[in-house]
This record gives structure tokens, C-alpha cells and sequence, in this order.
């Protein structure tokens, strides 16, 4: 293709100055810009190549990673397998349901590695604060993060969920409806605090059952974390049609 | 010579990979595409993965690091 037009170009300027014919060598000034402006012409086709991976492919792959181990929970639990009494942790705990964010469940598995967020899922945090799981019925911080964008981006739209907006947490056997009732739309990524049993930057002082969202703002970068807290307002029996909560009717 | 084989060509990179694939011009540009597929392949597979840590693009939880 390059070589075509110089060609071209070649004929119609040479015409007058020289024969066609001669290909005149470049100098080794014009030989280096045209080598380095070939590398940068290469480099950016790389980054925006790792834009279409970060933003879709990446999105992908945890779409279908997730959809594979959220078949598999739905799986064992239709067949009786897992439970409060065997808690199998590895292939997630149960489902998130936050209708102001997403129509779609998130799958929640143990721990915020990449590792184990890149699959398209929530994870609980196992560290530095350690998550109170719903199901210990004991008072405490049920703390989640997930991505915002990419691999599965599932916490995307957090910025939509607004006070009194219903988070629920589905188990084998209980569905946990929790209220919406302090967001934090920028902290420090340093601010574990937010994570504590009472997080008392949400404005609650006593021990109780919290649910914490955490993931990264502003969009497409890590600078700040966005959080969003929540309190649990009632416990439900899941029954035999597994029919959700009246919130996400 | 320069560091490079294509260094001192007059049509760079690109030009050189073109002039050095076998066939007519339709050959070279299926040979090219196949090319450009596998470097994608390569970059998606292997590349970006090994490179996404190491950016600060995508950290979502809070920690003490």
C-alpha cells in the first residue's frame, strides 16, 4: 500500500527533475523518522487495541466464566448439594440482587483478588477486614467489591443506586432484603474504615447487620472508591418456586 | 545496516514484511490478515493480561497498600 503511493508520488513530481526509474535512497535522517514514526504509528494501534480488550473482551470472558460457576451454584443447590450445613465457599455463596444498578444477578464468591473478581463476579473481602457473612446471623459488615469496568463490570452503575433502593442477597435457603441508606461517592483507596463491622462513616453507631458495596470511581480509572451501604431490613424463606422478595417483583 | 533488516529499506516496516511474502498480491494480503489475527491472538491472550496488573487502571477494592 505505502510502496504503491510512493510510486505514484514519485511519477508525478519526477517527471520534471529526474527519470521515473531511479529510486533515489533516503538519508539516514529521513530513514530514522520514518523508522520511529512507524513504531508510533505500531504503538498506537497496541493501545488502542488494549482499549477494545480492557473495555469488551475483558467483559466477555468474566460474562461467560460467571454465567458458567452461577450455573453451577444454581446447580447444587436444585440438587441439594452445598448449604448453610456444607457452605462450599469455592464456587460462590449465593446471588446479589441490586435492581436500581443492574436487571442482571451478580454471583458473590470469597475473596477481592483479580483473580477472582476478573470472572465476573462480586467478591466478599477476606482482608484486611474480614467480611460478616449474612448467614452467620451475627451482627457485622457483609463488604463486597466488584469491577466497574471491564470483566463483567458489574458494579458499573453503582452511581444509579439511590438511599431506600433495596440491595438483596439470595442464599440457598434466605433471601436477605437490605436498605440503601448512606452513600460515599469518593473516598481514599487507603479508607478501610469503610469496611468495618459498624462503619461509622455511613453514620451508624451501634453493632448491626450491614451490607457493604464497594468498587473504584470515577468511570474507567482507580483513583477513588465509590461506596454504598446498606442495612438489613427483614430475612425471607426462600420457598419451593424460589418466588423473589415483592422489591424485585 | 541499521539495527534493524527493514532499517534501511526505503518503505519501512511494513513494506518490507509485504515485499518479503510469497505469492501475487492476493496470497500476500490473505498471508497478512492471518497475520494480523495472530499478533491480536497473541496480544489478547497473552499480552494485555500480563499487562493489566501492572496498570493502575482497574483496582476496585479499598486496602492498606
Amino acid at each position: 500500500m505505502a510502496a504503491t503511493t510512493d510510486t505514484e508520488h514519485e511519477e508525478h513530481t519526477g517527471t520534471a527533475s529526474r527519470p521515473p526509474a531511479v529510486r533515489r535512497r533516503p538519508g539516514p535522517i529521513a530513514r530514522a523518522v520514518s523508522f520511529f514514526g512507524e513504531l508510533l504509528i505500531t504503538a498506537g494501534l497496541v493501545l488502542g487495541l488494549f482499549v477494545v480488550y480492557s473495555l469488551w473482551w475483558t467483559n466477555v470472558v468474566a460474562d461467560r466464566a460467571a454465567g458458567r460457576q452461577a450455573d453451577q451454584v444454581r446447580d447444587d443447590w436444585a440438587h441439594g448439594r452445598g448449604g448453610p450445613g456444607a457452605l462450599d465457599t469455592k464456587n460462590g455463596i449465593g446471588f446479589l440482587h441490586v435492581p436500581a444498578m443492574s436487571g442482571s444477578e451478580v454471583l458473590v464468591e470469597k475473596g477481592t483478588s483479580n483473580k477472582i473478581l476478573n470472572d465476573g463476579v462480586a467478591g466478599y473481602y477476606t482482608d484486611p477486614v474480614k467480611a460478616t457473612l449474612p448467614m452467620s446471623g451475627k451482627p457485622g459488615n457483609f463488604s463486597l467489591a466488584a469491577h466497574r469496568d471491564g470483566h463483567g463490570a458489574k458494579f458499573h452503575n453503582i452511581d444509579k443506586i439511590e438511599k431506600g433502593d433495596p440491595i438483596i442477597f439470595e442464599t440457598k435457603d434466605k433471601w436477605y432484603v437490605y436498605k440503601t441508606y448512606a452513600i460515599l461517592p469518593e473516598t481514599s483507596k487507603f479508607n478501610v474504615k469503610v469496611l468495618s463491622n459498624v462503619p461509622k462513616e455511613s453514620g451508624r453507631k451501634k453493632p448491626g447487620h450491614y451490607i457493604t458495596l464497594t468498587t473504584c470511581t470515577p468511570v474507567y480509572t482507580s483513583t477513588y472508591r465509590y461506596v454504598v451501604w446498606g442495612e438489613l431490613e427483614r430475612v425471607e424463606k426462600v420457598d419451593e418456586n424460589r418466588t423473589p422478595p415483592k422489591e424485585l417483583g | 545496516m541499521g539495527l534493524v533488516p527493514w532499517y534501511d529499506g526505503r518503505d519501512g516496516m511494513y513494506g518490507w514484511i509485504w515485499r518479503h511474502l510469497p505469492g501475487n498480491t492476493w496470497v500476500k494480503a490473505v498471508i497478512s490478515l492471518a497475520l494480523v489475527v495472530a499478533v491480536v491472538y497473541v496480544l489478547f491472550q497473552y499480552v494485555f493480561p500480563w499487562a493489566e496488573p501492572l496498570l493502575p487502571f482497574n483496582d476496585v477494592t479499598v486496602d492498606n497498600q
